[in-house]
């Protein structure tokens, strides 16, 4: 229908002009070769200076631009526009469920409220060895697939029970970095940590949809880490960890 | 209350209800000969009323820990201001509306289930 037209439908949004948010529609060449949904943003700025959108190591780092692209949460720098297109049209818009602040760009503070309630650094009030708190290379291995989060907050925003009760449910990328925690053998306050998710909506408000699963920009599986923070409440002891983790 | 306490209450209670499940269909399949007499001996038989008494109480049980986590996610200040900014005001009315709704047909539902099977 396009042809060599490429349209970008764009969630606009500008509370001190508009009264409510719109969709832009942007008609663009199709470029010659793929790009990624960051550059589509970048070509559209060009022509429209307007439009806001975080970013920032391009490159699938730092977490910045994570947005809704075709109704995916993903994030903009690491998602090449050929494998979202569809009929030659891509639909940007925020993340799901958080404030929007200006057209891409939302309030992160609920999201962040929740990472905080986690205390996401370790707690080991024993003394500390005069160099380093030393880790086997098996504990070491029950981090991986959990430490390399970064935050982009793509699922906790594609998960319905954070939409519904963000201020009590800490949600998939929290509680990912929970588990970080309960994993870590050099961190001795598992059982506060447990405490402290115990109540009916921490982790329980998990119905195990799965859709931070699928939207994970790094391949995680929060859904696991979630699986076995269960099994600890359950137990309410650390050495149900097992080796081969998350 | 603990989460994982509803958690496993929901969990443990379906499977009690698999096995009312498998034992009523467990009667169909090692009774030959069904008719109203064998349906009313094996029905009025005390272990098969109190294991019914039992199951339904728990489906009881378990509807309501669905329920009430349908109530806390849906009808909630921010969930009905997504419908309808103003609609939010009343979340919490329409909140105890309906968890006053499904705890009386939970009532009515449990007396009449138990006065079926007892009296």
């Amino acid at each position: 229908m396009f042809g060599n037209k490429l349209q970008v439908s764009l969630y606009r949004y500008n509370p001190e002009e508009d009264k409510f948010p719109y969709m832009k529609k942007y008609t663009i060449e199709k470029p010659e070769r793929d790009i990624m949904v960051l550059d589509l943003l970048h070509l559209l700025k060009e022509d429209d200076q307007s439009i806001s959108y975080r970013r920032s190591c391009r490159e699938g780092v730092c977490g910045s631009d994570g947005m809704n692209i075709n109704g995916k949460n993903g994030l903009a720098c690491i998602t090449p526009i050929s494998s979202v297109i569809k009929r030659n049209k891509i639909e940007l818009r925020p993340l799901p469920g958080l404030p929007v602040i200006r057209d891409l760009v939302v309030d992160m503070t609920e999201f962040y409220a929740q990472y905080e309630k986690i205390k996401p650094f370790l707690q080991n009030e024993t003394t500390a060895p005069e160099q380093e708190r030393l880790q086997s290379p098996e504990d070491r291995d029950k981090l991986d697939g959990l430490y390399e989060c970064i935050l982009c907050a793509c699922c906790s925003t594609s998960c319905p029970s954070f939409w519904w009760n963000p201020d009590k449910f800490v949600g998939p990328a929290a509680l990912l970095q929970a588990y970080r925690f309960l994993a870590d053998s050099r961190d001795n306050k598992t059982e506060e940590r447990l405490n402290a998710l115990s109540d009916p909506f921490s982790v329980y408000r998990c119905h195990g949809i799965m859709n931070c699963v699928s939207v994970c920009p790094k391949g995680l599986n929060p859904n696991k880490a979630i699986g076995e923070i269960k099994s600890m409440l359950h137990k309410n002891k650390k050495d149900i960890i097992v080796s081969d983790g998350v | 209350m603990k989460g994982s306490l509803i958690w496993n209450t929901q969990r443990y209670s379906s499977i009690f209800i698999l096995c009312y499940l498998i034992y009523i269909v467990s009667f169909f399949i090692s009774e030959n000969n069904i008719n109203f007499f064998t349906w009313s001996n094996f029905f009025l038989s005390f272990e098969t009323r109190f294991i019914t008494s039992i199951t339904f109480i728990l489906i009881l049980v378990h509807s309501f820990i669905g329920l009430w986590t349908v109530g806390t996610d849906y009808l909630t200040k921010r969930t009905l201001g997504f419908l309808n900014k103003p609609l939010a005001r009343y979340a919490n009315i329409f909140r105890n509306m309906y968890s006053f709704a499904f705890s009386l047909l939970g009532v009515v539902y449990l007396l009449t289930i138990l006065y079926i099977i007892w009296l």
